[in-house]
């Protein structure tokens, strides 16, 4: 089933039926959300307006993760049975997670500044995402060492396998050690938690972002595709 | 399949010894850096004291990321590793005997240059003794991950860059914790959690490094 719907051109035609209703989505999601972000949230007791930009901040942080984990997956797929779809999906993927995690290394020390005082501090989650950064920008820059593409996607494919350990370590970081960023508090059933009333926005923010990267990665996806069949059409040219 | 190790441990060391000015190379390059260090943080030697472990750290880090090619990239050039895998002996020991031959090459310069850099940086002798066997023991992690690095970018010309990008990240867990042990230097105890953690980095670094050899051998190959 899931073979079926990974090769190539049916990719290409499933993602073309979906990519309007993936726009419609997201400007939905991100018009509601930047409104409920700015007029219907309130102000934090502590750091006042700042707080606004955590509805930047928290969602890009989520998909600089999400997207690594998603790049591992393929990666696997890509080693394991050998699909297409994950080498391209991989390069498609991955300078869009280090898009991520840079906005969230930005908007974390915007955030910080105010709030602790400082732009950055080598603290274990700051430091482990910008780790993360390294790893992306060794996959894309591994992915695109070799002549060969196929070669490229299964070193890249390798390395974000190895590079996988860094997750759980940026995960749990601020549990593990004492660190000036705060442990994960979205969660209601830990404590403290935060209220609904910012979880709301910060949730509908995250679908936006969702719908954002669906859409990104199938453009991406789709003109790596052609690019192939490009590199294809001219080395037979040249043979 | 072969496992048989010993031929190929056999086979690194004859090729290790023929090529001795590895050793020098190694050894200057320590030397030299520590000079470096010296200049850039200063000639205090109170100062000096409190920032030896990051400083022999890094500097072994360096050297064996830059030395752990010679390993590789001349039997890749050459078609021995193709020939050893056609001889049938397995990935995995191939890999392994590097590592334990690249140890045992790299390991030897340091007796001698650990009391130096003790000398250069007034370490007392407990110190030493911790910093010695926190090298013994820390030493094939770095090996190991550098020969991951080696691998991945074997096929690259000028890939010396590239090759400090993609390892540099996998070296932060181990530099955090062979270099956090600021109590044990004040108090000159003996840190036994240090070297069980050491150990514990090398038990996860192996499996993951002789499963990844395996797989870019194989890719080579192709």
């Amino acid at each position: 089933m899931m073979f079926k719907f990974a090769n190539p051109n049916k990719f290409v035609k499933i993602s073309e039926l979906l990519f309007p209703y993936f726009n419609i989505l997201f400007l939905i999601s991100f018009i509601y959300g930047l409104y409920l972000s700015f007029f219907n949230s309130p102000p934090d007791y502590l750091q006042g307006e700042t707080v606004r930009i955590m509805y930047i901040h928290v969602p890009c942080a989520w998909f600089s993760l999400m997207l690594y984990s998603s790049i591992a997956i393929c990666s696997f797929f890509s080693l394991v049975f050998r699909h297409t779809l994950a080498d391209i999906a991989i390069r498609a993927i991955a300078p869009l997670g280090a898009s991520f995690t840079i906005a969230t290394l930005i908007t974390g020390s915007i955030w910080g500044k105010p709030t602790w005082g400082t732009w950055w501090v080598w603290d274990a989650r700051l430091t482990s995402e910008l780790v993360l950064l390294f790893l992306y920008v060794g996959i894309i820059s591994l992915s695109n060492a070799f002549e060969q593409k196929s070669k490229g996607d299964k070193y890249a494919a390798i390395l974000s396998l190895v590079g996988i350990v860094n997750l759980p370590i940026i995960k749990w970081s601020v549990d593990w050690w004492n660190t000036l960023h705060q442990p994960a508090s979205i969660s209601k059933f830990s404590s403290p938690s935060i209220d609904t009333i910012m979880l709301v926005p910060l949730f509908v923010m995250t679908l936006s972002f969702l719908f954002l990267s669906l859409n990104i990665i199938i453009i991406r996806i789709k003109s790596e595709i052609i690019q192939r069949k490009i590199d294809i059409l001219n080395s037979s040219k040249i043979n | 399949m072969k496992i048989n190790m010993i031929p190929l441990i056999k086979r690194e060391i004859k090729l290790s010894i023929s090529n001795l000015g590895l050793v020098i190379s190694y050894s200057s390059f320590f030397l030299l850096s520590l000079l470096i260090f010296t200049f850039g943080v200063g000639p205090d030697i109170k100062q000096l004291n409190t920032v030896y472990i990051p400083i022999i750290w890094i500097i072994m880090l360096f050297a064996i990321i830059l030395i752990s090619d010679n390993f590789l990239l001349s039997d890749f050039q050459d078609g021995s590793l193709k020939e050893l895998q056609y001889l049938g002996y397995s990935e995995e020991s191939i890999i392994l005997s590097k590592t334990i031959v690249m140890y045992l090459i790299l390991i030897i310069p340091h007796f001698f240059l650990i009391p130096v850099f003790s000398i250069f940086y007034d370490i007392s002798f407990n110190n030493l003794v911790q910093l010695s066997l926190d090298i013994v023991v820390g030493m094939p992690s770095l090996i190991l991950i550098s020969l991951i690095a080696s691998l991945l970018t074997i096929q690259i010309k000028r890939n010396k860059v590239l090759q400090f990008i993609i390892i540099m990240p996998f070296y932060v867990p181990i530099i955090i914790f062979t270099t956090s042990n600021n109590e044990s230097i004040l108090y000159s105890s003996f840190d036994l959690n240090k070297i069980l953690i050491l150990i514990g980095f090398f038990l996860i670094t192996l499996p993951i490094t002789l499963l990844i050899g395996k797989l870019i051998l194989n890719e080579i190959n192709k």
